[in-house]
């Protein structure tokens, strides 16, 4: 099971109509094999440091972090498509 | 109307630092008086007491220069200085974890001398870094 987690603060309007598109995508490509979670920064800021998350949104794959902004749609599915193989 | 020594004065910063910041853009006076001097009036107390504030913060003169932009901008709004006050959180968050790392490598180092009468030549917190330092350079030549 692939786990993506997107790191962002509640209210952040760049993220939001990104975010679903984006979450569109994990739920076409994933068909159960990818998992979604939204983190909140504000209230898991210790586990964004761990992971390295520098600015805010960010993404994490796997409990590594993938893009420290919000990905084209190609790219998230180039990233998502290396670990479905 | 305040003189630049006034000003200083009443915000608690040197001259020259009121100087520094008109240099880097963030300040500047009302207006000049014939001779020259310049003249300053409320809306630099603000500035300075927000610059002050911010700096206490940890924002960087750039970032503080960032944000002053913003406070001016019609396009921003709260959410804008909130995702830049988030970033320097994050930020600071991961230098302070750095920080607890370095200090754990000194407690280790710490720990390691359990003789302080030992000459200089078998301190073992000095020979604990020689030895990690031939350990990096074998990494770096190996790497």
């Amino acid at each position: 099971m692939v786990k993506v987690e997107v790191f962002s603060s509640p209210g952040c309007g760049k993220c939001a109509q990104a975010k679903n598109m984006l979450k569109t995508i994990v739920e076409e490509m994933g068909q159960g094999r990818i998992t979604w979670r939204d983190v909140n920064i504000l209230e898991e800021m210790d586990y964004a440091v761990e992971l390295g998350v520098m600015s805010s949104p960010a993404i994490a794959i796997d409990g590594k972090l993938a893009f420290s902004s919000l990905p084209s749609p190609d790219k998230l599915r180039t990233e998502l498509g290396k670990r479905l193989v | 109307m305040l003189t630049i020594g006034k000003l200083a004065l009443r915000v608690d910063v040197t001259t020259d630092t009121v100087r520094y910041y008109e240099k880097e853009g963030l300040l500047a006076p009302a207006r000049k008086t014939d001779a020259g001097y310049r003249l300053y009036d409320d809306v630099a107390i603000r500035r300075l007491r927000f610059i002050k504030q911010a700096q206490h913060c940890g924002f960087s003169l750039a970032e503080i220069g960032e944000l002053l932009a913003l406070k001016s901008s019609d396009a921003a709004c709260c959410k804008d200085v909130k995702s830049v006050a988030i970033e320097k959180k994050l930020h600071l968050e991961h230098k302070i974890k750095a920080l607890r790392v370095m200090s754990q490598a000194l407690s280790e180092l710490i720990t390691v001398c359990d003789d302080e009468t030992r000459p200089l030549q078998e301190c073992p917190i000095l020979a604990a870094l020689e030895s990690s330092m031939e350990k990096q350079l074998k990494g770096d030549r190996n790497g």
